[in-house]
């Protein structure tokens, strides 16, 4: 019996070894500078055979012995390291069926940054799940949380007070004064007055309602703000389709098929839908009460911010349709990339739109905030007017996003339209999870109202925290503004005569994916050559000038460790990413690249025996190892007459490239490679196909 | 429906209704619910037969959060060591701190006698050990199971009251007291106060609505908390909870939630002394009315995805009507838009406006807690305001002040005015 036991066990290992389906990555993550093992850190692997998961990543808190282990298929990966108060490193890896990787993961300490976070006590009534923040003009801090109560500390005694209750969700707050509040709450903007003085709310007022809600968990309502004339803005994200939906208890008309059907086989990829009215839209509300549905497109418009020009700002969550994070600039009427908004719209409702037309009608986000350092949920974007209180970015953009980040806008506006620089700002430091909305104090602190309950553990880490700075000086990369022939990057500091080096620096241009997978990998990535850099003599203006430049790419720029300001410092934080979405001419659209034909030019005839190397690595799960493909996987059978392979050369790089949808019954898209293979690779893969499984040559 | 019919007509014939119908008030009412004016007799007994912690004072507080006045008896030991519980027989509520320990032969009968007896109890903090003279107190009784240390014995981070009439006039409560973990909390024990540490949570305190009577635990106890007059406030209520008694003070609660069998964003409203109310701003109306304390909304809050609040209590009214108020005609074009409430004196005013014209609505407990009054205020309007009504058949359902006309009453005029509709429960009604 047990030898028969055994031998099953061995025949079923025989099996497994045959065919295997996985690779394994393990290792540790420790201190750079000792073997200690690094304190609540993480680890995320992201590539293309992990399209099927959100984001196409895995991510998972390490042991407390710093260990990780990573089952995952075969294929080319990203795999990053990061924790509280280091600085993340990644790694690319190659990883074959069956293979196993040992990968240690070192992470350096972070500077010290001259912004202490600062944790608010909170009164023991108050759950600390603070998802609004505001000041009234007196200087009173006022919150809401996500259990429905508005709080108020007082500008002259500091003591906190329950100012209203009874909110379904409040999810952001303006404050006329300490009797005269406005919320945003799931199903309505709600004016909270005190009119008889003794603190606490007793007028509920409507001021509208006239939008769908279904009563899916993910179809919140975000805000708010309001502009120098009154305007309140707001916003409705999509709801989660066949999760919460109560039927028939829907407010408004409904609508569940999507606007752009899936003609994949298999779920959705997102199941994020407008089908109630209006979800997926931003909202103007006059003071007279008329509400406007003011643009569309959106997925999850958590950050809703005006800025001092009474502009609408808003910061959308990455999923289908949404490739990163985004800020976006928004303006009337204009769609932002979710169609499924536009079964709202009073002129697509009824039209049939192909995705070639939903490309052309989307106007891209004024900033790309790149996953990867740039977090996953950017909350509420707010501009520092503190004069200085906060330190030298007078007139940028702060947001504050889930994951314990916080992050830096310099906008700039290039013919006539906003586009710019992000940074990462904080990390670590004590900075908790779940920002999500924020505001500064009058005594220029950037305070951040935090809540993540249900979506991630905080072990009860919730609340409001205040980032203060100490007064001196960061050194930091100031603004990063496009030229006529590159970028100009100001330092917050004099930097030392190294900065001039154009060595060290590395510029790389990417693009993404606006399509119904959850997220994008970046596409189309090619570094670009910088032709020269010069420091002005003042070290704080740096004229970077590159080989070209590219509208419609997201720039990215990381700064050398030895580029030191004179007092020896090095920046805090070196990289940033420029959203280039025109050139200073007003030119969109990309022109002929010499950087393109410059590495097509050296590409050699397809070497079959690299190729198999490659396919080994990268394709042989999904496509077999005999060429006919996968029932499971859905993928085609290369033998076959009149198969893939009868395709042209153009046509099959393109395919593995650009990646491709599923065609029925296929269940998995094919994932672009573009950003992951060389071009040369490439080649060398398509080759080995057509000499290993070309049904003519067989 | 057909058998309520006859008695729904007749009550809508007459113009202006003020109708006592005292028989059905009589039956609607358990023996068991109490006067208001009528004076309160409580024993306390003290941890394991010791004297009682909560100073003298609590007892003047208790008569004033009455209203009435108060006899309170302790339970004492006697020379010989016995627990003398006599004064249980004539008590209609009972404080237990902790548990009244070991007891005699004739004392456990006289304990159980009253916890059969639907009175009123309030137990503070109690413990296995301290109840052990009475088999099955943690499954019958509490409700619960006392425990180990909550959080390894840490201060809690949050003390959440839930809205409930126990916490009436109470603003702040805090303790940095170590809690005991109550687990396996019964399935019709509504918790009404919550602890956290970290992102863990337990009952700090819950209710039962049992046909042996009301029973409270309050898990914090002992002389840190005994002299927080806030907590001294919380037990009095308590008591007069138990004994289904007004509790001075005790406002509505009006939470925008998601409700079951309603729009997302309902409104979940408990008067006090009175049932709760489920109210549909995008219906316009009352979706249904239970008998019982406010809705447990952990449900929501608690997960990613949330369910709808939990009621504790039985439904025995309910609407369907879509826009039951219309203008000019029971059938006109729905036109109803919710526009928020007041608060006023404790009780939310809400505030529609129905083709133009404002409605506002107060609703309060109808007396003696069974069932509700819907007070309308009705502004100036071009046309005749209709209400359209649904027959029940777990209520009794009175009209003033509109004309009835079929399944509908009606507001005739265009001038300013006002209605009332009393809806009380039928005595066993239930409408699921």
């Amino acid at each position: 019996m047990l030898a028969g036991g055994l031998l099953i066990l061995g025949a079923w290992v025989n099996v497994f070894a045959a065919t295997p389906t996985t690779a394994r990555v393990s290792g540790q993550v420790r201190k750079a500078d000792s073997d200690a093992p690094v304190a609540r850190a993480q680890v995320r692997i992201e590539g293309p055979t992990l399209v099927s998961r959100e984001n196409s990543q895995i991510i998972q808190k390490v042991k407390s012995d710093g260990r990780y282990q990573l089952d995952v298929p075969p294929g080319t990966y990203e795999l990053w390291a990061s924790a509280p108060d280091f600085e993340e490193t990644k790694v690319r890896l190659e990883l074959a069926a069956g293979g196993v990787v040992a990968r240690d993961l070192e992470l350096r300490p972070l500077q010290k940054s001259p912004y202490r976070v600062e944790t608010l006590k909170l009164p023991q009534q108050m759950i600390g799940e603070v998802s609004g923040v505001a000041f009234t003009p007196k200087g009173s801090l006022v919150v809401t949380n996500r259990r429905g109560d508005v709080w108020i500390r007082g500008y002259a005694d500091e003591r906190w007070r329950r100012f209203a209750s009874g909110i379904y969700e409040g999810f952001g707050v303006v404050a006329t004064d300490e009797a005269d509040i406005i919320v945003v709450q799931r199903p309505e903007v709600t004016r909270l007055r005190d009119t008889n003085g003794d603190g606490v709310a007793d007028v509920y007022e409507t001021l509208a309602d006239d939008w769908g809600i279904t009563g899916s968990y993910h179809e919140f309502t975000y805000g708010l703000a309001r502009d120098r004339a009154g305007n309140l803005y707001f916003s409705s994200g999509l709801c989660s389709f066949g999760r919460g939906v109560e039927l028939p208890w829907v407010r408004g008309p409904l609508q569940t098929a999507q606007f752009i059907p899936w003609t994949g086989a298999g779920p959705v990829p997102d199941g994020h839908r407008s089908v109630a009215q209006y979800q997926g839209w931003a909202f103007q509300l006059s003071p007279a009460g008329k509400l406007d549905p003011f643009a569309s497109g959106f997925r999850q418009p958590l950050g809703v911010g005006v800025s001092p020009q009474d502009e609408l700002f808003i910061s959308d969550c990455p999923g289908a349709w949404v490739p990163t994070s985004t800020l976006t600039h928004v303006e009337r009427d204009v769609f932002y990339g979710h169609p499924d908004s536009l079964k709202w719209h009073p002129e697509y409702r009824n039209r049939t739109m192909t995705h070639a037309e939903i490309t052309a009608l989307r106007r891209p986000p004024s900033i790309y905030l790149p996953r990867g350092l740039m977090g996953t949920s950017p909350g509420q974007p707010v501009w520092d007017l503190s004069q200085g209180k906060f330190g030298p970015f007078a007139g940028q953009v702060f947001l504050a996003d889930v994951s314990a980040l916080l992050m830096r806008v310099d906008l700039e506006k290039v013919a006539g339209a906003y586009q710019g620089a992000a940074f990462p700002f904080l990390r670590g430091q004590g900075l908790r999870l779940g920002g999500m909305h924020n505001a500064f104090g009058p005594d220029g602190a950037l305070y951040i109202a935090q809540t993540v309950r249900g979506w991630m553990s905080t072990e009860g880490n919730e609340g409001i925290q205040r980032v203060v700075w100490s007064g001196e000086t960061p050194v930091e990369i100031q603004t990063l503004r496009l030229t006529d022939t590159g970028f100009a990057l100001r330092f917050t500091d004099a930097m030392a005569a190294g900065a001039g080096d154009a060595r060290h620096y590395q510029v790389r241009r990417f693009q993404y994916n606006h399509h119904p997978q959850d997220g994008s990998l970046r596409i189309n990535q090619v570094d670009v050559p910088i032709a020269s850099a010069r420091l002005q003599p003042d070290g704080r203006t740096l004229d970077l000038d590159l080989v070209e430049l590219q509208p419609g790419f997201i720039y990215e720029f990381v700064v050398g460790r030895e580029v030191l300001s004179r007092g020896g410092q090095p920046l805090l934080n070196p990289t940033g990413y420029y959203t280039l979405n025109r050139l200073r001419s007003g030119e969109t659209r990309a022109g002929p690249s010499r950087l393109v034909a410059k590495a097509a030019e050296p590409l050699r005839a397809g070497d079959p025996a690299r190729g198999a190397e490659v396919y080994r690595l990268n394709c042989l799960v999904c496509h077999q190892g005999d060429g006919k493909g996968s029932a499971q996987a859905g993928t085609p059978d290369y033998t076959q007459a009149g198969g893939p392979l009868t395709k042209s050369d153009a046509e099959l790089i393109a395919v593995i490239t650009n990646g491709k949808l599923p065609t029925p019954p296929a269940v998995l898209p094919m994932p672009p490679w573009g950003n992951v293979l060389p071009p040369q690779a490439i080649h060398d893969v398509l080759a080995y196909v057509r000499q290993a499984f070309q049904p003519a040559s067989r | 429906m057909n058998v309520v019919l006859p008695l729904w007509n007749l009550l809508f014939r007459r113009p202006v209704l003020a109708r006592c119908v005292a028989g059905g008030l009589c039956a609607a009412f358990p023996s068991s619910r109490l006067k208001a004016a009528e004076a309160v007799r409580v024993t306390v007994v003290g941890a394991n037969g010791q004297a009682f912690g909560l100073p003298a004072t609590w007892q003047e507080l208790l008569a004033k959060a009455a209203g009435v006045p108060c006899s309170v008896t302790s339970a004492r030991r006697d020379a010989t060591g016995g627990l003398g519980l006599d004064s249980l027989q004539s008590a209609q509520a009972a404080v237990f701190e902790v548990g009244p320990g070991e007891l005699g032969t004739g004392a456990v009968t006289l304990l159980r006698e009253f916890l059969r007896a639907g009175k009123g109890c309030v137990i503070l903090g109690a413990t296995r050990e301290a109840w052990a003279a009475v088999p099955g107190f943690s499954e019958e009784i509490l409700g619960a199971e006392p425990g180990a240390p909550f959080a390894a014995g840490a201060p809690m981070t949050v003390i959440n009251l839930f809205p409930h009439p126990i916490f009436a006039g109470v603003t702040r409560f805090e303790t940095a007291q170590a809690m005991p973990v109550y687990a396996k909390l019964a399935d019709d024990a509504q918790m009404i106060m919550e602890g956290t540490v970290g992102e863990a949570t337990t009952p700090l305190a819950w209710v039962r609505r049992r046909a042996a009577g009301r029973l409270c635990h309050i898990v914090p106890v002992g002389p840190d908390v005994a002299r927080d007059p806030a907590y001294q406030r919380i037990v009095a209520n308590a008591v007069l909870w138990t004994l289904n008694r007004p509790i001075a003070d005790a406002q509505a609660a009006v939470q925008r939630t998601f409700m079951p069998d309603a729009h997302p964003g309902a409104i979940a409203l408990t008067l006090p002394n009175g049932p709760g109310v489920c109210l549909d701003p995008v219906r316009g109306g009352i979706n249904y009315i239970w008998d019982g304390d406010f809705v447990d909304l952990r449900p929501r809050w608690l997960t990613k995805q949330g369910e709808p609040a939990r009621i504790f209590g039985e439904i025995f009214y309910r609407e369907k009507t879509w826009q039951p108020l219309r203008s000019g005609s029971p059938t006109g074009a729905p036109d109803f838009h919710f526009r928020g409430y007041t608060l006023q004196a404790g009780l939310p005013e809400f505030h529609y406006v129905i083709d133009g014209r404002d409605v506002f609505e107060t609703i309060s407990a109808a007396p003696r807690g069974t069932g509700i009054v819907r007070r309308f205020r009705v502004g100036p309007g071009a046309r005749p305001l209709w209400l359209n009504l649904e027959p029940q058949a777990g209520a009794d359902v009175d009209v003033r002040g509109l004309e009835r006309d079929g399944a509908a009453g009606c507001f005739p005029g265009t001038g300013a005015g006002e209605f009332t509709i009393e809806i009380r429960r039928k005595a066993g009604g239930a409408n699921r």
